[in-house]
């Protein structure tokens, strides 16, 4: 069967799945909000999240033994280094966890933990069918599209959001499957579901200084997402210095959150329900009261992944885009009263788009996640503008993408099609070149003129006759005085001519890491050692050879 | 078509790990199991194709590379004889002589094309070695006119004046003609080993009969052989 056929028909089944994984963690958390929110009433429901988190964290902790990751980063992770490779249980522990953690009103957001479980569905799938790894990446991409478009109901965005942050590549071979799968996830929650988010009733009209305007919106959600990375970095690192167990620690930071819910119930849980009001504008607060919640929902956000909760950034980065949207028209409407600004509704949408594209340094997907839920172009030409200018001024101060930061730090994070991951799949024992002749340490000079002759190297690895260990190297330059001196034929032996502070290379080293050692040194050649004996040479002009091979194989399919 | 993973690497001139890897990461139309690889020869051939790399099926492979070294000094005396007594009084006499007693060369042009490059080389610089002995050949390959790789032996009646490097008048004459410079640096080298042995120098100086120089040639090629290994 044609090899874009198969992908695509796996695309689809992925796509279904993934959207049958997102159904069901939406049916869950609806089931968990209903049965909790008789206790919400209580003084002691600040609590509620603290327990939740606990038992999110005891679940991942104990019982499936799995990090208490965002999702995102760990599918990125696999799709860079490991071909797409995830653990089967992967695909529902998150959504339990996280059923756990938001349902109990701590703040996070369900998308990561369904594009985990989505990806991981798509990775065993092609492990059932014994998939190759490229396959399996894309397979790995189409759960992912299939779970985000169909948790949002927004297939454009899950298709985007996949290309632009987890495959990090526009290709053809991948683009289709992932569209298909797209489709996919959104079909099956458009038949299962009845409740989402969308605002296709809505109709904004948008003129020219609400355009304008969107600059300045653009900045402050820059700053806010910058904020944002930072304070969830920070907590993190907070929380991993108290020595406590992990879920006491979360039951600590549950009860932070809860108690920050006590004053500001808002900030609790994903937030769609406090996002559906910004948008309609059907929400009361003033200027102060929304910075207040700005900030609120950050520190929640902060305190539940931070501590120990299980979820994504996706919600929150939602809730607070459009408390800031609000504050910022709240903010031009005092400034400048003369003017006729379009509603407040439209700028919560572009402070989302501001925000998520801050967060993410994900343009596009700020872009067409909005177009998505609200099923209309009349926003369009200033939700470009924040989004882009928002990516923009945001990537001065975050190198990187919030998914991808601490992956880029450990220099985990391989692009597709670049140096890194071309030299990333080139082993060592792939290269070394084994038509080396090797000499004894106590050869004569004169027989190892013989050796010369009939070699076409010029280097020459010496060893230990008895314990064949590798002792040091003769280059042709080394014994180029003495070749034609014939007393010295018989009198020199190659210990006495070799050079013994060689450079060497162990086999397992990173390639890398062997030619910023070659650059360093100034070598073009250097010999590799695998538990101190002798197996070839490296050299640069071999290398030229495999990576022109490597780099074609990975960058025409 | 099937082939043991080591076997589609040595098609591809490639390590097996990295055939291996390639596989793995679906980069290659090759499919695996166990260790043996499925795959169409066509599209193989066209993948190879598109990515610059070699592709030799089993039985494809050429030999052509063999043949330059392994030529050895006994066969190309065989073929181009051994001949006594030419009669010439100067070097181009000599030539001219031995060139038309030389066997394998098909049209009377291509004798005279030999004829003139090898009296131009010995005008730019003599090829008698020393010792009696010269070695006459072309500068450069005569490989467009398809005279096959030979050395032809020759002895002189009387000795000629060869301008040789230590005077001595030339007795014996090995016309050496190859149809590429590796052949000839190869026949070469191997005929200067023969050359420095006193004892080869004095069976020559004997005027030894075909069999006995062929014996002792190969003689000293064995030698040759055996101290290379």
């Amino acid at each position: 069967m044609d090899d874009r056929l198969l992908l695509i028909a796996f695309g689809a089944a992925v796509g279904v799945c993934s959207g049958l994984a997102a159904v069901a963690l939406s049916h869950g958390l609806v089931f968990m909000m209903e049965n909790l929110s008789v206790f919400r009433d209580y003084w002691w429901a600040f609590v509620l999240p603290g327990i939740g988190m606990a038992a999110s964290s005891l679940f991942l902790e104990k019982v499936v033994r799995e990090g208490a990751g965002h999702g995102v980063p760990e599918v990125v992770y696999s799709v860079s280094r490991h071909g797409g490779l995830l653990r089967l249980r992967s695909s529902f522990s998150r959504l339990i966890s996280n059923c756990l953690t938001i349902g109990s009103g701590a703040s996070a957001g369900p998308e990561a933990p369904v594009i985990i479980s989505g990806a991981s569905i798509g990775s065993n799938i092609s492990r059932l069918f014994s998939l190759n790894e490229r396959q399996r990446v894309t397979l790995v991409g189409c759960g992912s599209a299939g779970a985000l478009s169909a948790i949002f109901n927004a297939p454009v965005a899950g298709m985007v959001f996949t290309i632009e942050i987890i495959m990090g590549e526009w290709s053809a071979g991948n683009v289709v499957p992932i569209a298909v799968a797209s489709v996919a996830g959104a079909q099956v929650t458009r038949l299962l579901q009845t409740h989402q988010i969308s605002f296709t009733h809505l109709r904004f009209d948008v003129d020219v200084t609400s355009t304008l305007a969107a600059v300045g919106l653009a900045v402050l959600t820059a700053l806010i997402s910058v904020l944002f990375a930072r304070s969830l970095r920070y907590s993190h690192h907070i929380s991993e210095k108290i020595t406590l167990p992990v879920w006491v620690r979360a039951l600590i930071g549950g009860c932070m959150v809860g108690a920050i819910g006590l004053l500001l119930p808002g900030v609790l849980g994903e937030g769609y329900h406090s996002i559906q009001q910004m948008v309609e504008g059907a929400f009361a607060p003033g200027l102060a009261l929304m910075l207040l919640l700005v900030g609120a929902k950050i520190a929640a956000t902060a305190l539940t992944l931070g501590w120990g909760g299980s979820g994504g950034i996706f919600a929150p980065a939602l809730v607070i885009g459009s408390f800031a949207g609000l504050m910022y028209h709240r903010f031009i409407v005092l400034l400048l009263p003369g003017f006729s600004w379009v509603d407040e509704g439209c700028y919560a949408l572009l402070g989302m788009a501001g925000v998520i594209s801050g967060t993410m340094h994900a343009p596009l997907t700020g872009i067409f996640l909005i177009v998505d839920i609200t099923g209309r172009y009349e926003t369009i030409l200033p939700l470009i503008l924040v989004s882009a200018l928002s990516t923009t001024i945001s990537r001065v101060f975050e190198p990187a993408s919030f998914y991808l930061r601490e992956l880029v730090q450990k220099g985990q994070y391989l692009k597709p099609r670049t140096d890194a991951k071309v030299l990333a799949d080139l082993s060592i024992t792939e290269l070394v070149e084994k038509d080396c002749k090797t000499v004894p340490r106590n050869m004569l000079l004169g027989d190892f003129i013989k050796v010369v002759q009939d070699s076409h190297r010029n280097h020459f690895p010496v060893v230990d006759e008895q314990t064949g260990e590798f002792q040091g190297m003769i280059h042709l330059d080394d014994i180029r005085p003495y070749l034609l001196d014939s007393l010295m034929y018989e009198t020199v032996f190659l210990e006495q001519v070799m050079q013994t502070e060689v450079e060497t290379v162990d086999i397992h080293e990173d390639l890398s890491e062997v030619l910023d050692r070659m650059d360093a040194n100034g070598l073009f050649s250097m010999p590799v050692v695998s538990s101190s004996r002798f197996v070839g040479m490296i050299s640069k002009a071999t290398l030229l050879d495999k990576y022109r091979h490597e780099l074609m194989v990975q960058t025409m399919h | 078509m099937e082939l043991k993973i080591d076997e589609i690497s040595s098609c591809l001139e490639l390590p097996s790990t990295t055939v291996e890897r390639w596989v793995r990461q679906g980069r290659i139309p090759v499919k695996m199991i166990g260790d043996t690889c499925l795959f169409s020869d066509t599209a193989l051939r066209k993948w190879a194709e598109e990515h610059n790399l070699p592709y030799h099926p089993p039985g494809e492979q050429q030999q052509e590379k063999q043949e330059e070294t392994s030529e050895n000094l006994a066969d190309a005396i065989g073929r181009g004889g051994i001949y006594y007594h030419l009669s010439g009084q100067t070097v181009e006499e000599v030539i001219g002589e031995a060139v038309s007693a030389m066997k394998g060369i098909e049209s009377e042009s291509d004798r005279q094309a030999l004829y003139e490059s090898l009296v131009a080389r010995e005008q730019m610089m003599s090829t008698g070695i020393g010792n009696g002995v010269a070695v006459p050949h072309p500068r450069t390959p005569l490989s467009q006119t398809g005279i096959p790789t030979q050395i032809a032996v020759f002895f002189l009646d009387r000795p000629v004046d060869f301008k040789a490097v230590d005077k001595k008048p030339v007795y014996v004459l090995f016309v050496l003609v190859a149809a590429s410079s590796q052949q000839h640096l190869h026949l070469l080298s191997r005929l200067s080993y023969c050359l420095r042995d006193a004892t080869f120098l004095n069976l020559l100086s004997e005027v030894p009969a075909p069999e006995t120089l062929i014996t002792k040639i190969v003689e000293f090629e064995a030698r040759l052989s055996g101290g290379e290994g």
